[in-house]
């Protein structure tokens, strides 16, 4: 037994959440100690090296181009500012997802409390983990890119010494940004009895304005004359480089730090940079004691019944089977903002993302201008929709977690006099009501704005349906092959599920097939074909899923 | 060593209190045992103390070290083992027995010789290398009863500990509460094994419905309800008159 020396608490504390939100130790205990599936981490490294390669090539090459393109107008460190902007806005939009859950979703927080740790003790260790990934991932992004500035520009030992500083740098103001968000979402919503609910609203808005934000950065840096505007920027010095930092500012100092490293203006910027983030830390640091705990402490508190006699009306109409595992399926999925945030999300953004643009702009400006129906001929748009709406049932990850997400539960189900057959049906109708209620929620404000024929939509939506019906079947029964019930944090049983990336992968995949049948039939001029062939592709897969069922899941139900 | 002065807790969106005015005194020491109903507010007081929940009104004062404003002081007095621990189930115990350690500042030879001791007595010694996840009930509770006593806390509280330990286990459990006050600690628990409190404890505390209805010593409950004779039990029963549930 070796009993380690004593060390700082923070430190002991960072290790050990990162130990346990990125599974080291379990992997040291399966693959070293027991020797178990060691296997496992051959095939992930030889699965993702070749990704990554082609990543890192690709930034490579993409730097290079741009690097030529931004020495044409006497702005080649474009390319900085590119990466810079990337990894910021990444850090900022999924880095608030990241550390609403590990500060306020995470189970480890009943043990936490009750140690001699201060607020910023806590905060900050769980800051530093997921601080670690965003290094992890920055730095296969950043790598090849600044690598690469550096031979085309002739760099020096300044600019190898500023890139070290940036790298560290770099994702605190973001990370930062996002979790004084989340510490200040978090204690408004816990004031409130409906927590929850309000969690799952608040994370949805905050997504919508974050995109609304850039959609009107961008929107203001491309207003008046096109031909001014770009004269301007072309003309100043580093004037393309401000306005695209005018998205994130911080990025352009790190651009210029590196850019100019030789000079004190570079200097300058690095200057600016590390004081920014500093003083978001510092901003953070004091609301940690101000305000993380109280908020922390009210979410964990939970809320009462009132305590006063209140009428009941107790629901004694019976339901079938199949209809109530499916409305258990769909409320258990939404109730849980842990499941919720992280699945809604796709049925916010995508149509935010189609919306935003239009606001302050005519549709002729609008990069969504397409969707408009005088745009498209009959039929494509239905087919679209139908697309859409099987892809968004993948991108829910709820039928591909769905035995997943039973976790520890899953006994529960498992003692219903149902057989797995039911179960899984059961199981796609309460993701489908979830599915068709999100896509239509997205798809019809866009649709009363592009002025789309309601028949199109019903028809669009009816296809979409049955096509995701038979995807969700398929997803619910590789979930059911290997599901992931060893989880504590909820998050992770959607966010760090391998089930929910290959159905999603199979969701594109599929999604792509079909787009690529209706684009050669739109080529052929048989539009009228396209609802006759979503409806065939749905009942094929419909009636393949269901054979697949049949024959392996009453076998892998048996095996859990 | 512990000392509520009207503590009261109200739930949102609760019409009564949880706890209610709650004043009570836990001397240095003693093994006290604080019992009640289902609901009656024995947790919300213990995640109170623990401060996993803050007060709306009162004081809390653990070994000197006011709660409010003094919580790190007030926590580095207290080992605490929930009645569900929690633990990091991927983890093994000895990582987690170190988190701890770090924690409250053991130092590496007292944290050897204290790790050495009690995971022994747990039969523990075996299994600490291996993952949380893989552990029974039974052994996360000895795990968090380990980490709990590593830095020695002047008070040791224990919210049902009793709850799914097998008699040996259980056993164990009372002579590691009997050692910890001998050494000249205090415990403070909570139970529904009305057996346990009686045979283990010096005094007792009733709380139905948020209040403290009795407190004292076995002897001076009898004198309090008139009844010379009666155990425990039927003086529980009688205190809280077929109290029903409440918040918790």
């Amino acid at each position: 037994m070796r009993v380690a020396t004593m060390r700082n608490r923070l430190w002991t504390l960072y290790l050990t959440l990162l130990k346990d939100h990125y599974g080291l130790s379990a992997a040291k205990y399966y693959y070293f100690k027991k020797r178990q599936r060691t296997w496992e981490p051959l095939v992930i490294v030889a699965g993702l090296a070749p990704a990554v390669v082609m990543g890192m090539v690709f930034v490579w090459n993409f730097t290079e181009k741009l690097f030529m393109a931004g020495l044409t107008f006497g702005q080649p460190h474009l390319a900085l500012l590119n990466g810079a902007l990337m990894v910021s806005l990444a850090g900022l939009f999924f880095g608030f997802f990241s550390v609403i859950t590990a500060f306020f979703f995470s189970s480890d927080l009943d043990m936490l409390v009750p140690l001699p740790l201060y607020s910023w003790e806590v905060l900050g260790a769980k800051l530093a983990v997921v601080l670690t990934g965003q290094y992890g991932i920055n730095l296969l992004i950043l790598t090849p890119l600044w690598a690469r500035y550096g031979l085309l520009a002739g760099a020096g030992a300044g600019y190898i010494l500023s890139a070290i500083v940036v790298f560290f740098a770099l994702p605190l103001l973001p990370l930062s940004i996002a979790s004084v968000l989340a510490v200040l979402l978090m204690r408004a919503v816990n004031l409130s009895r409906h927590k929850d609910k309000l969690t799952l609203v608040g994370g949805l808005l905050l997504v919508v304005v974050m995109v609304g934000f850039q959609v009107w950065l961008q929107s203001n840096l491309g207003s008046g004359d096109p031909e001014v505007v770009m004269e301007q920027l072309l003309s100043r010095a580093d004037g393309l480089i401000r306005a695209v930092g005018r998205v994130f500012p911080p990025s352009v100092w790190a651009a210029q730090a590196m850019a100019y490293s030789h000079t004190g203006v570079g200097w300058l910027n690095l200057l600016y940079l590390v004081a920014a983030s500093g003083a978001a830390l510092f901003v953070l640091y004091y609301l940690g004691e101000k305000v993380f705990l109280q908020g922390l402490l009210a979410g964990m508190e939970g809320t009462k019944g009132s305590g006063r006699a209140r009428k009941v009306s107790l629901s004694a109409q019976s339901r079938s089977p199949l209809l109530a595992v499916a409305s258990m399926e769909s409320k258990l999925f939404v109730r849980d903002p842990g499941f919720a945030l992280n699945g809604l999300i796709g049925y916010v953004l995508l149509p935010a993302m189609a919306l935003l643009p239009m606001f302050g702009q005519s549709l002729e400006n609008n990069p969504f201008e397409l969707l408009a129906l005088d745009q498209l001929p009959p039929f494509v748009l239905s087919g679209g929709l139908a697309l859409y709406f099987m892809f968004m049932t993948a991108m829910s990850m709820i039928p591909a977690t769905t035995f997943s997400r039973e976790g520890k539960y899953l006994w529960q189900i498992r003692s219903l006099p149902l057989s797995i057959e039911q179960i899984i049906a059961a199981k796609v109708v309460g993701s489908q009501v979830v599915n068709i209620i999100g896509c239509l929620v997205g798809a019809v404000p866009v649709a009363i704005l592009m002025g789309w024929s309601i028949w199109e939509v019903l028809l669009g939506s009816f296809l979409g349906t049955l096509l995701a019906s038979a995807l969700a079947g398929f997803l619910a029964l590789f979930d059911l092959r290997k599901p992931m019930l060893d989880w504590v944090n909820p998050v992770k049983a959607v966010k760090s599920n391998l089930n929910a990336v290959v159905g999603l992968l199979i969701g594109v995949i599929l999604g792509f097939a079909l787009g690529m049948l209706m684009f050669a039939t739109i080529g052929l001029e048989l539009l009228w074909l396209i609802p006759i062939e979503l409806l065939a592709a749905a009942l094929a897969l419909g009636l393949a899923v269901r054979f697949m069922v049949r024959k392996w899941a009453p076998g892998l139900w048996k095996r859990i | 060593m512990l000392k509520l002065e009207g503590v009261t807790k109200r739930y949102k969106g609760a019409s009564v209190n949880a706890v209610d005015n709650l004043d009570l005194e836990v001397r240095p020491g003693e093994i006290f045992g604080f019992l009640g109903p289902n609901g009656a507010g024995k947790t919300t007081t213990i995640r109170m103390v623990v401060g996993l929940l803050a007060a709306d009104r009162g004081r809390i004062v653990v070994n000197g070290h006011d709660l409010a404003s003094d919580p790190i002081a007030a926590k580095r007095s207290i080992g605490f083992v929930p009645d569900n621990p929690n633990l990091y189930p991927k983890l093994t115990g000895l990582e987690y027995l170190n988190l701890i350690g770090d924690v409250y500042g053991v130092d590496g030879p007292t944290r050897k010789r204290r790790l050495d001791h009690y995971l022994g007595m747990f039969e523990l010694t075996s299994a600490v290398g291996d993952l949380v996840q893989s552990f029974s009930r039974g052994m996360k509770q000895k795990l968090a009863l380990t980490g709990a006593l590593l830095h020695e806390p002047p008070l040791f509280i224990l919210d049902e500990p009793m709850v799914g330990l097998d008699p040996r286990s259980a056993h164990l459990f009372k002579s590691i509460m009997r050692e910890h006050v001998h050494q000249g600690n205090t415990v403070f628990f909570s139970t529904h094994v009305l057996e346990v409190a009686e045979q283990l404890c010096d005094r007792v505390g009733i709380i139905n419905k948020g209040q403290l209805i009795a407190c004292g010593t076995m002897d001076e409950l009898r004198r309090a309800s008139g009844r010379a004779g009666s155990n425990l039990e039927k003086l529980f029963l009688e205190l809280t008159d077929a109290g029903g549930d409440h918040e918790e």
